[in-house]
């Protein structure tokens, strides 16, 4: 009888000791498995979050709103700016926005914002939220660049009297002459505006801007230089603090710069600790996972140092020994992780969820567990997951065994069979 | 082996064992020459010394001072893998307590020695069938240890004893566990081995160590006297 055959029939020999041990061992396999299976659904999660999250950030001139003709908040940043901000890592996107008042019934007034005709139309006062849709008429083009035209909110264009069927034909006149008790006048002659289609937002005072080519508006405003405001959006949520600080260290000296309060927040605490959390989980796991097996097998081992102590006494040399139990250990610890993979496959959708509820959402921040709470758990495992597993149980399972075994070898026939 | 060379030799064999502070000197200067073949009794009171003088001899444990000469081969001298060799080939066992694989039922128990000695499958399955059959076990071949009696545990441990077809066996009070009539085949069957090899068997029975040819008396780690070999028993 082979070596081989003879230690998968050690294995099989008492068989409701083999499922004893073999549920031993399963269940920190299926630990690992649950906590890897957290750890994916959590990081699913957290990219959806991460997408929806701001990662924008704001320049404007230091201690100045920007708007080119507003009483002592005029100044805008100079025109380096861009290249310097352009010149930093981890920005995917800048964008130049130049931004005038313009009255209408008092005491009232508009905003008239130009910016790149492929720019996202941002709305003056809340940044990336309620992005303005084209509700009539069409958006703007490439073709559009330095053109006369212009795309209204829908209630500056009710106050204008112009109509959502009127795009293409209506017109408005910007008069940079008129003033404001906070509006001071530009001598520039007015221009009429084609508008070509019409925005809403959702909000009150969004749906009172005016978006024009930057070159248009340059032309009417008589600046040739400078911006109001840049855009500079991130590559992703965990960079927004560094480029914040290099863009101190780059602009700092002219320019304001906003970081959005809730990508710092963000990333502070769910990205980071909840993946930290649940890294550190699965690897309490693994590491729970080779204890177990470990023992399991040196456990196993040392009971049968009298059998071994036999077979010394019948003349087995110590390989023989060594490879008998070495085939023992390797096929119990896959067993077990046969055992913890099923089980995990069987009930790994209810119990994990459960798991992740009881194991790591009490040391969630308070202002993220809600968003953790319906986390849609993934049975599925990679490849690689289960290499790492089999990988783990196999050195586990020919480390403790080889522990084991050299105890009970390095033993006279004699003592061997007189250990208990 | 040289006809002139004794099958056992021993000289000046002591084993000492640290017991805690204590030191226990569990032989003392044993000399002792054995020729081949013949059964002998080994007997004394309980921890006289008589199992580690067995233990000594069939390098089942290593001797603290003194020589141990096996079929011509000295023990102090062999390496751990010549060692394994010996206990396979020189020297067959018999415990108290059987000590089978529970696992292999009684044919695979005798042909282990022998798949150990590189004995191909099909030859060792025969010999150890006609070993059985010879121990009258022909109808238990395929039972596992614990399907069979003391006494039929003890007769498959002498038919894996004597697998490799050892000079010598060594039986460390193979009637301990049994009952009367058992014991008296374990006897039996000793005696019968012991036709072409020498058997040292341990023992409290008067009545083995009435049969065997020589009687070897233990006390307190040193042989006592030996009874000369007698052929009239045999």
């Amino acid at each position: 009888m082979g070596t081989v055959i003879f230690g998968l029939r050690n294995v099989l020999r008492n068989k409701p000791r083999l499922a004893l041990v073999a549920v031993l061992i399963g269940i920190p396999f299926f630990l690992f498995f649950a906590m890897q299976a957290i750890g994916n659904a959590v990081s699913r999660q957290t990219a959806v979050l991460t997408r929806d999250v701001n990662t924008l950030l704001q320049l404007r001139a230091r201690g100045s709103m920007g708007h080119v003709n507003m009483v002592g908040q005029d100044r805008i940043l100079p025109e380096d700016v861009l290249d310097k901000v352009r010149g930093i890592g981890n920005i995917v996107d800048v964008e130049p926005y130049l931004l005038a008042m313009a009255p209408i019934t008092p005491p009232n007034f508009v905003m008239h914002v130009g910016l790149a005709p492929t720019a996202v139309k941002r709305l003056e006062s809340h940044g990336e939220a309620g992005n303005p849709r084209i509700v009539a008429g069409r958006d703007f083009t490439p073709e559009d660049t330095g053109k006369n035209v212009a795309i209204i909110g829908q209630g500056y264009a009710q106050w204008a009297g112009i109509k959502p069927e009127d795009m293409g034909t209506a017109t408005l006149t910007v008069d940079a002459t008129r003033t404001h008790p906070v509006i001071f006048a530009m001598d520039r002659p007015k221009r009429d505006l084609k508008i070509i289609g019409t925005y809403a937002s959702g909000y009150v005072f969004g749906d009172l801007q005016l978006f024009l080519p930057i070159d248009t508006f340059r032309a009417i405003y008589g600046i040739d230089r400078g911006i109001s405001w840049v855009f500079v959006r991130v590559d992703s949520v965990e960079n927004v603090a560094i480029v914040a600080e290099r863009l101190r260290a780059t602009v700092g000296d002219v320019a304001d710069i906003l970081v959005p309060r809730s990508a710092a927040v963000f990333t502070a605490t769910t990205s980071r600790t909840v993946l930290q959390l649940v890294g550190a989980a699965g690897l309490v796991a693994i590491t729970l996972m080779a204890i177990v097996v470990f023992f399991v097998l040196v456990m196993q081992v040392r009971e049968r140092t009298r059998e071994i102590g036999t077979l010394k006494a019948i003349g087995a040399a110590n390989g023989r020994i060594v490879a008998q139990f070495f085939t023992e250990a390797v096929s119990l610890s896959l067993l077990g992780g046969a055992v913890g993979l099923a089980i995990f496959l069987i009930v790994g959708d209810a119990a994990v969820s459960r798991l992740f509820a009881l194991g790591v959402g009490p040391f969630l921040p308070s202002q993220y567990r809600p968003l953790f709470e319906s986390l849609a758990i993934d049975t599925q495992l990679s490849a690689h997951l289960l290499a790492l597993a089999l990988l783990v149980a196999v050195v586990t399972a020919v480390t403790g065994g080889a522990y084991g075994v050299w105890q009970a070898i390095r033993l006279s026939p004699v003592e061997a069979m007189k250990h208990e | 082996m040289n006809s002139a060379t004794p099958l056992i030799e021993l000289r000046n064999l002591a084993k000492t064992y640290r017991k805690g502070a204590e030191t226990v000197e569990a032989l003392s200067g044993i000399d002792l020459t054995i020729e081949a073949p013949a059964m002998i009794a080994v007997v004394g009171p309980s921890g006289s010394g008589k199992s580690t003088l067995l233990h000594m001899i069939g390098a089942m444990d290593r001797p603290t001072r003194g020589d141990v000469v096996v079929a011509g081969q000295d023990l102090n001298r062999l390496s751990q893998s010549e060692l394994t060799r010996f206990r396979r080939t020189t020297v067959g066992f018999v415990f108290q307590t059987f000590n089978l694989v529970p696992n292999l039922t009684a044919l695979e128990n005798v042909a282990l020695p022998m798949e150990f000695n590189g004995v191909t499958g099909a030859v060792r399955l025969q010999r150890a069938h006609t070993l059985l059959e010879r121990f009258g076990l022909a109808n238990r071949l395929k039972h596992y240890p614990q399907e069979l009696s003391g006494g039929e545990m003890q007769r498959v441990a002498i038919a894996r004893a004597i697998a490799n077809e050892p000079p010598v066996v060594l039986a460390d009070e193979p009637t301990g566990n049994l009952d009367s009539q058992s014991g008296r085949m374990v006897y039996e069957l000793l005696r019968e081995i012991a036709r072409d090899r020498t058997v040292l068997v341990v023992t409290h029975a008067e009545e083995l160590a009435q049969v065997a040819d020589r009687t070897l008396h233990i006390r307190d780690g040193r042989l006592l006297e030996a009874s000369p070999v007698t052929t009239t028993s045999r």
